[in-house]
């Protein structure tokens, strides 16, 4: 029997016997938005602890593209919730990403960037729930280690200088493009639903059914990862689609994973909703609804009756 | 035989690979294929390549590639098998179906569908819902099980002491060979005696025989009533009782599960669940569409069971005191993790399945082998359909942890053969319980071999599984964790 050499990584180490208490079943695999997005099973939670396993015994080489594997997480720890060993895998994730930015292994993952026309008024400073977010040498800069990639930041930023570095599908570009294929396809198509990733706990998600089961489909339910990260151009790009309307789920009070994201988007809502009456749109085709983590049951009734609302409105004439 | 020990490592050509998958669906990264070199077992080996077939025609195309080139093809779903049958042992690509997700119909007339072998469990489940019917070989990993992956281990779980196995469920299937042709296997209806089995042959296969690319299912109705019992035990020997009376009574459970002592122990310790700590519950379930029909077998099984020393018997058709009385047996999986910290959860001789009079005396003698050899093991299992299962807890950090489990391993193994007991009942064998399966099988190995040579004459679907897995589980792979001296 083999015994394997350690490297060193200082940080990680302390987590060796919670690598071996992970029995890698896989549970963490549906939850997990970047498996949903790249459907490969080497992005997935379960592979992150494998490589920060194969990198704390040294039969996996620190490289960057191992980096890249702990690095690329959106920090939603549905993995967490999902897994039957009770392992606190960002907890073992942050503390490898220590150590990789220790070796110079830094990877672009899910962080925010700053851009040029960054004028530094220290906005995102400010917002940044996870303190990330930092005035360093070369003007405000991220700790990859602690930015949890809420995009708060990007909501705030009044010059469009903070960006995700990669959104994996969770971009509003992304879920622009998503949403108005969805209403372009589907005759029946009424709504759209943004939720957070904690309000939707989503069920059916690897597989894809048959169109004889989905043509009828009157709305589509669209993830981020954190309402405080919706922006108004994203909300209003179904309309524009002929969506007769959008619903948002965020956490409920006091319970935003990123601190406020919810409240910023109630307002963000509210204000929105005055826009659609002064354009005599029933301001009630835009809603927000508090959905606690995983009630599954209370979305689903939300969603019914936002549908049931819209039915008796029609279309957007 | 090219995969051998000792046998260089064949090459993989990537620019081949990547003009059949295209270079978004090949991975060639060491970083990736650690990753991939691992399922839920002990074992992890480094594949050389991983690639994602999104049709029949690009498994085709892999496969005259692999067979001419001679190189092992490894057949991949959830990765959630727990003896290592999809750990690469001799290197090779892995073939990562879950890309072939397709529910391709659901036909309700004629009670079946059809789906590609990358459809997960839960997810075919959730789509038979709205029409009231159900798969029911669900087993407990149904939520990143694929399809695929439970037809190449015939997966069963807690609802197949009535409902059946994927055996039971599968009623055709198309094949893609070893050498790329693709056949069609089975039909789509309920009965079929048109000749051999062949679709049957390749449930339990473990991707050493074919790539499944489609299959034909059977579902049944989602019944309209469920009722759920408890029962104590202060020996073991009256819950081994009861479970043979039961199942020989007529009642038909579509639940019959055994959680004994230690088990109670450990979700009591790290759940805090407060349950009353005998030496074996029996939890059981009758289902159906008439009420009085369920009452009628859920009052026999109560009956036997007052009849057997049973106590605290309970039960109810109420969807949260179901819960209620499950808590203690779905709380089991993380409550032997979270155990010990010192201590990791293994699965290891963990399915066996035993002639119901057995069953008890099957859970006593892992106590007692387990004491023997200075390791914790727990006895729980699908008692209705002959399945026990055990974790072995153990400091997998500590090589003399694994001579203990090796040998307590064989023992038990022993015992269930000596029982007429089955070495798997439904995780399969892959590498970690080739051991027993061969002196099992010892008088059919050859026929299975004849088979595979039949089948595969290049041996290159999975090589190194069941029968030609080395006789010593322990250092067939590498590892999965950091073994120290």
């Amino acid at each position: 029997m083999e015994t394997k050499e350690k490297t060193r990584f200082k940080h990680l180490e302390k987590w060796e016997s919670t690598l071996s208490a992970c029995i890698r079943c896989g549970y963490c695999f549906e939850h997990c938005p970047m498996f949903k997005y790249t459907g490969w099973e080497s992005d997935a939670p379960r592979a992150k602890i494998i490589t920060a396993f194969g990198l704390l015994s040294g039969e996996l080489e620190p490289t960057k593209m191992a980096a890249d594997k702990i690095f690329n997480c959106f920090y939603c720890k549905r993995c967490e919730a999902a897994c039957s060993s009770g392992v606190t895998l960002t907890e073992v994730f942050t503390d490898a990403k220590k150590d990789l930015v220790e070796m110079g292994l830094k990877g672009p993952g899910t962080t925010s960037v700053t851009y040029m026309n960054c004028a530094r008024c220290l906005v995102c400073v400010k917002a940044c729930p996870h303190e990330a977010r930092f005035h360093g040498e070369d003007g405000i800069e991220t700790d990859p280690v602690k930015c949890q990639a809420c995009g708060i930041c990007v909501e705030v930023c009044p010059a469009g200088a903070a960006k995700i570095e990669n959104n994996f599908g969770t971009g509003r570009e992304d879920l622009i493009t998503e949403s108005s294929r969805f209403l372009s396809t589907h005759t029946s198509a009424k709504a759209i639903v943004f939720a957070c990733n904690w309000s939707y706990f989503p069920d059916l998600q690897a597989s894809r059914l048959p169109e004889s089961e989905t043509h009828d489909k009157d709305y589509e339910i669209y993830v981020n990862m954190c309402a405080g990260r919706l922006e108004s151009q994203l909300l209003m790009a179904p309309f524009l689609n002929k969506a007769w309307g959008v619903l948002v789920a965020a956490c409920p009070e006091d319970e935003c994973q990123h601190k406020n994201g919810n409240t910023r988007a109630k307002k963000m809502i509210q204000g929105m909703q005055s826009t659609l009456e002064r354009v005599n749109i029933d301001p009630a085709r835009l809603q927000v609804v508090e959905i606690p983590a995983g009630d599954k049951t209370l979305f689903q009734a939300e969603i019914d009756t936002f549908i049931d609302r819209l039915n008796s409105m029609g279309p957007i004439r | 035989m090219i995969h051998q020990k000792g046998i260089p490592m064949k090459s993989v050509d990537e620019s081949k690979l990547r003009e059949i998958f295209g270079d978004n669906n090949v991975k060639t990264d060491p970083s990736d294929l650690y990753a991939f070199g691992s399922d839920s077992s002990v074992h992890h080996a480094m594949p050389w390549a991983v690639v994602r077939p999104d049709t029949t025609g690009q498994v085709q195309k892999l496969m005259a590639y692999a067979n001419d080139a001679l190189i092992p093809v490894i057949p991949r779903g959830g990765g959630s098998g727990m003896c290592g049958q999809t750990v690469p042992i001799h290197g090779g690509i892995i073939l990562d179906m879950k890309r072939m997700n397709r529910i391709l119909e659901i036909n309700l007339p004629d009670v079946y569908c059809r789906v590609e072998p990358g459809v997960v469990d839960d997810d075919l489940n959730l789509a038979l819902k709205p029409h009231g019917m159900f798969y029911p070989p669900t087993p407990a990993s149904s939520r990143i099980a694929t399809i695929g992956g439970e037809i190449a281990n015939n997966a069963s779980g807690v609802r197949s002491v009535k409902y059946g196995a994927t055996r039971d469920a599968v009623l055709g299937m198309k094949v893609v060979m070893p050498n790329g042709d693709l056949v069609t296997l089975g039909a789509h209806t309920r009965v079929e005696a048109s000749g051999y089995q062949l679709h049957k042959l390749m449930v339990g296969s473990e991707g050493t025989l074919g790539i499944v690319v489609e299959a034909t299912l059977n579902f049944v109705p989602i019944p309209e009533y469920r009722c759920m019992g408890i029962a104590n035990f202060d020996h073991l020997s009256h819950a081994g009782g009861a479970i043979g009376a039961i199942m020989a009574s007529g009642a038909i459970p579509s639940m019959l599960e055994l959680v004994d002592s230690v088990a109670i122990k450990a979700v009591n310790k790290t759940m805090n669940l407060g349950l009353k700590e005998v030496a074996a519950s029996l939890i059981f379930e009758a289902d159906g569409m008439v009420k009085e029909a369920v009452d009628y077998e859920i009052n026999k099984m109560k009956e036997i069971c007052t009849k057997h020393h049973g106590s605290d018997i309970k039960t109810s058709y109420d969807p949260k005191e179901r819960a209620k009385i499950f808590m203690g047996r779905k709380k089991l999986f993380p409550a032997l993790s979270k155990y010990d910290d010192s201590l990791s959860s293994t699965s290891l001789a963990d399915d066996m399945a035993v002639p119901y009079s057995k069953m008890a005396e099957m859970a006593g003698k892992i106590h007692e082998v387990a004491k023997k050899n200075n390791i914790i093991m727990t006895a729980y299992g699908h008692c209705g359909s002959g399945c026990m299962h055990t974790k072995i807890l153990m400091d997998t950090n500590r090589e003399d942890q694994w001579a203990s489990a090796k040998k307590a391993i064989t023992e038990i193994y022993e015992y269930v053969r000596s029982v007429n007991g089955t070495t798997s009942a439904e995780h399969g064998i892959g590498l970690s319980k080739a051991e027993s399966f061969k002196v099992e099988k010892a008088d059919s190995l050859k026929l299975l071999q004849t088979i595979k040579q039949a089948l595969d004459p290049n041996n290159i679907l999975n090589p190194g599984k069941l029968m030609q897995a080395p006789e010593d589980w322990v250092t067939a792979t590498g590892l999965r964790y950091a073994v120290h001296n």
